[in-house]
């Protein structure tokens, strides 16, 4: 007699609860196994890249970068360089993702998309608690202001989260089947990096370059992250009608492309 | 049968699809097809021309950084005025804006004030929302565009900023003309009063000690002091000639007599040009000083004067304008909503939502207890 088939668009009970267990023990593992017990542990995840931004900070200051407005260098390292951490450590992650954990595939419950979105999620917590302790930090010894609209800076931030995401995802899946894009993703990470609005405000730039610039998606969030911090002080540039079909398309590229993995994927 | 109930439902009736596809797709088919009012724009192209500007050429242009500061401060204040609120409180002064975008038979969702009761705060979003302005940077033209729900109304809504913007800039060129010509006309008007004073302190200088020029007069002075001299020379020669061969000629006391009238008549002459108090030589000095002065005053007029000129050539070539290259278009076909498009929009977009949730559900599934 055949098992039950149950159809395919009801969710067995406790699936969720099943997905939950996983992404946390996923998450405990991934960080325990990254930092370890020692020194200050997991601590790592966010004070590695509160350093690196700290850094960068020092760096524009000391050389006075130039920007393209008046606002404080600061502020402007700190939004610009969270932004790139933020999208940029998420597919660093997730490429080569799988082999590492390949003989995790054993066990029954834990599926290749749960490998990538424990580190996805991973990241994002470690990119947005340097930002926000940065920012609380700076706010606190008066050398920024504090956000003029908090939810925008959190749309924002989703959206280049999501934009992120969507990338590690798609590029970790890719890059169990070709190790090309490992070799690839490094140096067009460099590349994005500063076209991606970290460095510079798209009002600044000439309007014949602003057209260009802004079929990067991630300048669109950087963007709404920056006016959501200065407001008023700057004219952001951004059309969510051009962001959000483009994750949604990379999205499902990204899910697609890891279904695929998954079935052809041999656990050791 | 316990096979047909098993048998997975078509997918196009899971209610996944349904809820992601098929219902927002048929909210927009319902709204775009017979919901949605149409929506006319009114296109109009100026350029804000400020001929002090030199035009750049494609080179110039290039390395000033193609455009960086291409847009001139006069079309910079049209774009930041047409933004304005007091654009929207300026063009809806007789309430023409807001019968257009408040009338009943537009629909609900389109109309101002429809959902959300009406303010001020809300209008001017609203007006935002249905005017563009599109500064073209190389050309520098300025791209007016104005929907509204009928035709009449939006070109009249253009017609009506664009006639904003042209006071704007006549307001801010006629400023900056009267302030550089306020100057250098106060400046004429100050030295042509120096002028006339000193021409007046002369004049009375003169009336009153009735010289005309201590200068002229003094050469002419001595001129006769020396003619005098010549005689008083002369006549001495005779008298000694006479006195050493004809001692007792008659003559003798008569040239006496007139070698001292001379010598006295050129003692008193040349006290009058130089030494005594109201000699001419010390009115000569009081003289100059009125003199330097009144030709000073005089450069400085003339100065003036050129200033002035310049500044009034300078005042007309700084006059800036509103140039329409289009006037405001009367629209015939409402070209908004993309009806078509708006539903293709919501269709794809939904299936791609779909499909994400549909994936990410299956790996959901992919978990089970026990």
């Amino acid at each position: 007699m055949a098992p039950p088939v149950s159809p395919p668009s009801s969710i067995p009970p406790g699936s969720w609860r099943v997905q939950g267990r996983v992404l946390k023990a996923l998450l405990l593992r991934e960080m325990l196994t990254r930092y370890g017990r020692h020194n200050i542990g997991f601590l790592w995840l966010f004070v590695e890249p509160m350093l690196f931004t700290l850094g960068v900070a020092a760096l524009w200051t000391a050389a006075e970068a130039y920007h393209g407005s008046d606002l404080p260098i600061v502020a402007f390292a700190l939004t610009g360089y969270s932004s790139v951490l933020l999208w940029r450590n998420m597919p660093g992650r997730c490429i080569g993702a799988l082999w590492s954990n390949l003989s995790l595939l054993y066990h029954r419950n834990i599926r290749v998309l749960d490998i990538y979105v424990a580190r996805v999620l991973l990241e994002f917590g470690g990119a947005t608690i340097s930002f926000a302790g940065l920012s609380l930090l700076f706010i606190a010894i008066g050398s920024i202001d504090p956000p003029r609209n908090i939810l925008e800076v959190v749309g924002g931030w989703l959206l280049i989260a999501w934009i992120g995401a969507a990338v590690a995802i798609f590029l970790g899946a890719l890059s169990h089947e070709s190790e090309l894009v490992d070799k690839l993703w490094h140096p067009a990470s460099y590349l994005i990096f500063p076209l991606s609005g970290a460095a510079f405000l798209v009002d600044a730039l000439p309007p014949v370059a602003r057209e260009y610039v802004l079929y990067i998606p991630m300048v669109h969030g950087t963007e709404i992250v920056r006016e959501g911090f200065f407001g008023t002080r700057i004219t952001a540039h951004y059309d969510l009608g051009y962001v959000v079909p483009f994750c949604l398309v990379l999205t499902l590229l990204a899910l697609m492309t890891t279904r695929r993995v998954a079935r052809r994927v041999v656990p050791e | 049968m316990p096979f047909r109930l098993n048998q997975p439902r078509p997918f196009f009736l899971a209610p996944l699809f349904l809820a992601a596809v098929v219902v927002p797709t048929m909210l927009a088919f319902v709204y775009f097809a017979f919901l949605a009012s149409d929506i006319y724009v009114s296109e109009a192209r100026f350029v804000v021309r400020s001929p002090a500007k030199v035009a750049a050429t494609s080179l110039g242009q290039m390395l000033s950084g193609s455009g960086l500061g291409g847009a001139s401060e006069e079309s910079n204040a049209v774009v930041e005025y047409l933004e304005s609120r007091s654009a929207l409180d300026d063009a809806n002064r007789d309430g023409l804006l807001s019968q257009a975008y408040t009338a009943g038979d537009i629909f609900l969702l389109d109309r101002f004030g429809g959902l959300l009761p009406p303010n001020q705060e809300r209008f001017f979003d609203y007006y935002l929302d249905k005017v563009e302005l599109e500064p073209d940077p190389t050309t520098q033209v300025l791209h007016l565009r104005v929907s509204a729900f009928g035709p009449q109304d939006s070109q009249r809504i253009a017609e009506r900023l664009l006639e904003r913007s042209e006071d704007l800039v006549n307001r801010l060129s006629g400023r900056a003309r009267a302030d550089a010509l306020q100057v250098a006309e106060s400046d004429a008007r100050e030295a042509q009063e120096r002028a006339r004073a000193a021409a007046v302190e002369l004049a009375n200088y003169r009336s009153r000690t009735g010289i005309i020029d201590p200068e002229k007069e003094a050469i002419a002075r001595l001129e006769s002091i020396a003619r005098l001299e010549d005689e008083m020379i002369s006549a001495r020669s005779q008298l000694d000639q006479l006195r050493q061969f004809t001692p007792q000629a008659p003559q003798i006391p008569y040239l006496q007599s007139q070698v001292e009238t001379l010598n006295r008549e050129i003692e008193r002459r040349r006290s009058g040009v130089a030494g005594r108090r109201g000699s001419l030589s010390s009115a000569g000095a009081r003289y100059q000083v009125l003199q330097l002065d009144s030709e000073l005053a005089a450069k400085q007029l003339a100065a003036a004067m050129v200033s002035l000129r310049d500044a009034q050539a300078e005042a007309r070539g700084k006059r800036a304008y509103v140039e329409r290259i289009a006037p405001p278009s009367l629209p015939d076909y409402p070209i908004r909503p993309r009806r078509i498009g708006g539903v293709l929009a919501v269709f794809v977009l939904g299936l791609l939502a779909w499909g994400i949730l549909t994936v990410l559900l299956a790996g959901v599934r992919e978990h089970r207890e026990g």
